[in-house]
């Protein structure tokens, strides 16, 4: 027995010092570059980075964000100042979680974690700066973060529009900025601002601590600026300063006095500029400077966490829960007169989030979609149906001119069913593009005539055909703050043969498609669902509130009853 | 020590033929040519180079920029692009004209104010030329936002904003000669300019009728270069200039587009 | 100790089944078992009781024992007010559930794999019949391993260019579009696709992609293109031999048992 706990003891101790290394490896830098590193990297990574690292692999070509060039040492995610380079854990970091919201896949499933390590160690000697690194690069510390709070949120909302995020990021951080349409990263390619309400597509994560290292270190390669110091707002004054020079700059016209006390400030904030420019170009500083610095960048790190804490506040804690395969879309009985666009009755349940993906099996394809998802809800009563449709595109695009083909882009929504509802679970929809040899029923959307939906009926791209007969819907559509809303309204029964006649409890298929005409959208280029299911929830039956307690009433009635026999047979 | 003399000068071939291609795919700008060394001090009796830079060929006409944004500021008059501007007699703006192979001479001159402004959202002048180390102020006269984004790939890239109400905004000096580099403004794309990091003061940019001037150039025969963003450089066959003490050379060049 | 009555024990029978059928067999050893089979289970296990009380009366009469003096004995009053009211309440929940159920739409698709056609086509051109036809790079695995590496290296490109955008950067059908297709795109990791099936099956899938599917055993949601419209015949073949290569899964062939 005694030797039997030994055993169990030693298995336990086993298992533990088992597991270290793996602990003792996350801790550690990268070691050195290998050919175990090079064997790995040209076995996952080259087709999009390429055998040199310069983001040209084979597959570079249709995507955006185009795979990192390692050669330039520009890494977006980072934990360090900036200008600096990564830390090895932020390379391994990104390596093992991949990067949202891009093509980028975590390989923490697909490679183990020395081979990741190996990876991290071959990638830097992709770029020269690596090895030419005397010290370790200086970090971000987040040791003084403040807690979200409201009255946070609300200093950090002053900052986003005083710095100028408003200028890409938009008015409530959409990315519909006015600077968004013309951004290109370090290497020229087009690049969107992040729509800052959707924190899943943070390439870097949307914990506050994430935003927070994104403000201080840049991400680099990107029109992102840096706030990592001197070129913040009021760098060297405190918050009481910074706010009373706002004041003053914001007047049309300052007095004498004002001008002078304005006039002290800026030579405050000279001297702080000053001191860390010294730092940046790698001078010594005394004790003086370092405690000017110290000061600045408390009020720096201070009012980032404030901004961090804003852009926190613009996202849903967790990504809406997206439609998949089976998920269905319930339209909600009201009786009386539907709701219209604007009204309040829409805000009452959660829509339904059908994510989009490019359209790649019919040229020309779409690799690189803008928009994420479009969310639905829906309502009707005796005779019509009411959808509104929100979805977010970062530009407001009616008529650009296409480039390379001339034709004209512009932004647009698509709905599809079935044109006879499929009888049965195996009975075939149409062709989930379009339809097939299986016709669907469409309404398309354009954002240049937002009162207006087109009724068609297709039998696949090439075979799409205007109804005869429109009018059956009333339409509204609107686009502010990088958001489409639309709302569509239509009769259950209609008199036109090619349309979809709606029946309550009757399953539907239903799909969408959507164009965003500044990223090339046209035609089959777009972004789009396959099959959901749409279904006008029946009323829940008024049976449940008679059967069910006839049923108890009954067998109540049973228990005396059966009681009643027993009682006789025994006397 | 032969081979390690032939192995040295491989591997240099390899990397002038990796870094062609390279900029070959990217249509990377021409980089200028900088000594291995510098020493600076007093030139005395030095001679100058002058001349004007023409273009030749067909004169492209001016693209109208388009202004997207902040039209109160940017689009109170129109404004041009900024890659080709010919003067009257087809003279060349903003063409770097520079020594290519001096190794001593004077000193920069410490008085003069480094500065780039952003006015009416064009930056100012086009082609800067920036002493390594020194710093660059950038000036915002427009009272929008901006941000400098200066593209460097040997020294630190910079990105940086620069609210509206920020007059100057001094750069930290870099580390080591580079550029021509590109300098953005993300806010508004349209904004262009260009600064080259120079390790020593004979670098001129040509004005409006197309001239330069480079002073204090210790007496001698020297290789020199130009650079312009659209015309690209002579470093692959510079002219050759002989200065004589106290005398002054002129030497005219003809650029056309890439 | 008292022993247990014969009705305590079948009751802790039948409750003790359901428990074991619902929670430790579904889901514990094998996947969850329906609903439906659980009934008949419970059936057979309702019956066996009914089957054994009814032998002898006596055990019949002990059986319902503790049921008749709930009934009437003054000395279970409280158990008897306490069951008075469970079960109606029980009930009550229960119809109530199953009326107020929402409806749930029709079942996915069966996923079982389509059958092809008799005959391989690419575009129009008869290439054989699906059972000959073999991958005509396949042969150089043996007789030239260097131009085999080479067709898996186009293979690799076509795939990376092409497919991994839904079958993912690892071949596991977890692509960047992957999450949000209906059915989920091909993970050819999984040991039960590549073997299973002929290269021809898999030149076939490729090259018609969705709309090639039979209209038998339809309807068919997938977003696989037509590959034909897009790669060529030696593509398709070396994309095929980049997908055993890489996952290490050789491809059925001609021969062995269906």
């Amino acid at each position: 027995m005694k030797n039997r706990n030994i055993a169990f003891l030693m298995l336990i101790i086993g298992i533990v010092v088992g597991s270290l290394p793996s602990v003792v490896t996350d801790a550690q830098d990268a070691p050195e570059a290998s050919e175990r590193g090079k064997e790995v990297y040209e076995e996952s990574c080259a087709h999009c980075h390429g055998t040199e690292g310069r983001g040209d692999g084979s597959a570079a070509e249709n995507l955006l964000p185009r795979p990192r060039d390692f050669t330039r040492g520009l890494y977006k995610i980072r934990s360090t100042e900036a200008g600096e380079l990564p830390t090895d854990q932020d390379l391994y970091d990104i390596i093992t979680e991949g990067m949202p919201g891009s093509s980028m896949p975590g390989w923490e499933t697909s490679l183990n974690a020395d081979d990741r390590w190996e990876l991290v160690a071959y990638i830097k000697t992709f770029h020269e700066g690596f090895k030419e690194r005397e010290a370790s690069p200086r970090e971000i510390t987040l040791a003084d973060k403040i807690s979200y709070s409201e009255e946070s949120v609300e200093i950090g909302k002053g900052l986003y529009t005083d710095l100028g995020c408003i200028e890409c990021h938009g008015n409530i951080g959409r990315g519909d900025g006015t600077s968004a349409p013309t951004l290109t990263d370090e290497w020229g390619f087009q690049t969107w601002p992040a729509n800052l309400t959707q924190g899943w597509n943070y390439r870097g994560g949307f914990d506050t601590e994430d935003i927070f290292k994104r403000f201080i270190g840049g991400i680099a390669g990107s029109p992102m600026p840096a706030f990592e110091g001197d070129s913040f707002l009021h760098f060297g004054l405190t918050s009481e300063e910074s706010k009373r020079l706002t004041e003053l700059e914001n007047k049309d016209e300052m007095t004498e006095a004002e001008e002078e006390e304005s006039g002290l400030f800026y030579e405050k904030m000279d001297a702080a500029v000053d001191v860390a420019l010294n730092r940046t170009e790698g001078m010594e500083l005394s004790t003086d400077e370092q405690q000017t610095y110290d000061d600045a960048m408390k009020v720096v790190y201070e009012k980032s966490w404030h901004l961090a804490n804003y852009v926190k506040s613009l996202m849903p804690e967790e990504r809406p829960e997206p439609a998949i395969g089976n998920s269905v879309l319930r339209s909600q009985y009201v009786q009386g007169a539907l709701p219209t666009i604007d009204d309040t009755a829409w805000e009452t349940f959660e829509a339904r989030y059908f994510p989009l993906v490019g359209q790649v099996v019919i040229e020309p394809r779409q690799f690189n979609p803008t928009i994420d998802a479009v969310n639905v809800k829906s309502f009707y009563n005796d005779t019509e149906v009411a959808f509104l449709f929100t979805w977010d595109d970062r530009t407001h695009t009616v008529d650009e001119t296409d480039e390379e083909t001339g034709e004209t882009l512009e932004d647009a929504l698509a709905i599809q069913f079935p044109v006879k509802v499929p009888q049965g679970p195996t009975a075939p929809k149409p062709y989930f593009l379009y339809g097939g040899r299986l016709p669907v029923y469409l309404w398309h959307w354009k954002a240049s005539a937002p009162e207006q939906v087109t009724e068609l009926t297709a039998k696949g791209v090439d075979n799409v055909q205007v109804q005869e007969v429109q009018g059956d819907l009333q339409v509204t559509g609107t686009y502010t703050d990088g958001r489409y809303k639309l709302w569509v309204k239509r009769v259950l029964k209609t008199n036109d043969k090619k349309d979809l006649q709606l029946d309550p409890g009757v399953f539907v298929p239903i799909a969408f498609s959507a164009w965003d005409g500044s990223n090339g959208d046209i035609g089959t280029k777009r972004v789009m669902t396959s099959w959901y299911t749409f279904v006008l929830e029946p009323m829940p039956s008024s049976r449940r509130f008679v059967y069910p307690p006839l049923i108890a009433i009954l067998s109540l009635g049973l228990l005396v009853g059966l009681r009643a026999v027993v009682q006789r047979r025994n006397s | 020590m032969k081979i390690y003399l032939f192995a040295g000068l491989a591997l240099l071939l390899a990397c002038c033929y990796v870094g062609g291609a390279f900029a070959a795919d990217s249509a990377e700008t021409e980089s200028l040519v900088f000594p291995e060394s510098y020493s600076a001090g007093g030139v005395s009796n030095g001679g100058t180079i002058s001349g004007v830079v023409k273009f030749e060929g067909d004169v492209p006409e001016m693209k109208m920029l388009e202004i997207t944004k902040d039209q109160a500021v940017c689009g109170a008059a129109e404004k041009y692009d900024e890659s080709v501007v010919v003067g009257e007699g087809n003279v060349l703006k903003n063409t770097i004209v520079y020594l290519i192979d001096i190794s001593q001479g004077k000193d920069f001159d410490k008085a003069t104010k480094l500065e780039m402004d952003q006015k009416g959202c064009q930056f100012s002048p086009h082609v800067q030329i920036v002493p390594v180390g020194a710093r660059l102020t950038m000036l915002n006269t427009d009272k929008v936002n901006h941000n400098v984004h200066i593209f460097s790939s040997v020294n630190k890239p910079v990105n940086k904003q620069q609210t509206k109400n920020r007059r100057k905004m001094p750069l930290a000096g870099v580390k080591k000669a580079e550029g021509p580099v590109s300098v953005k403004c993300d806010i508004h794309g349209w904004m262009s300019a260009w600064i080259a990091y120079v390790p020593h003061p004979y670098f001129a940019v040509t004005n409006e009728k197309g001239e330069f001037t480079l002073e204090d150039v210790p007496a001698g025969t020297y290789k020199l270069g130009y650079w312009h963003e659209a015309c690209g450089s002579n470093s692959a066959s510079p002219a050759s200039v002989t200065v004589e003490a106290g005398g002054t050379v002129t030497q005219d060049f003809a650029l056309k587009l890439k | 100790m008292k022993r247990l009555s014969l009705f305590t024990i079948c009751l802790i029978i039948l409750v003790g089944s359901w428990l074991v059928l619902r929670f430790g067999i579904g889901g514990v050893v094998s996947v969850p078992i329906p609903a439906s089979v659980i009934a008949m289970y419970m059936g057979l296990i309702i019956i066996a009781i009914l089957v054994h009380i009814s032998v002898e009366d006596s055990l019949f009469q002990e059986f319902l024992r503790p049921i008749r003096e709930t009934l009437v004995d003054d000395r279970r009053r409280i158990r008897r007010r306490v069951i008075a009211v469970l079960i109606p309440l029980f009930l009550l929940g229960y119809t109530y559930s199953i009326i107020a159920q929402r409806a749930s739409p029709p079942g996915s698709p069966r996923d079982a794999h389509p059958s092809p056609p008799l005959e391989l086509t690419y575009k129009d051109e008869v290439i054989g019949t699906m059972q000959d036809v073999v991958n005509p790079f396949r042969h150089y695995e043996k007789d030239d391993p260097e131009a085999f590496k080479a067709h898996v290296e186009n293979g690799r490109r076509v795939y990376y260019q092409n497919c991994f955008y839904c079958h993912g950067d690892h071949l596991d059908g977890q692509g960047h579009f992957a999450p949000y297709l209906q059915p989920l795109p091909a993970n050819f990791q999984d040991p039960g696709i590549i073997p299973n099936f002929q290269e021809s099956f898999f030149f076939w899938r490729i090259s018609k992609g969705g709309p090639g599917l039979p209209a038998a055993g339809a309807p068919w949601d997938s977003a696989m293109p037509i590959w034909e419209d897009y790669l060529t015949q030696d593509e398709i073949w070396d994309v095929i031999l980049f997908l055993s290569d890489y996952t290490g899964y050789q491809p059925r062939t001609f021969g062995e048992a269906h």
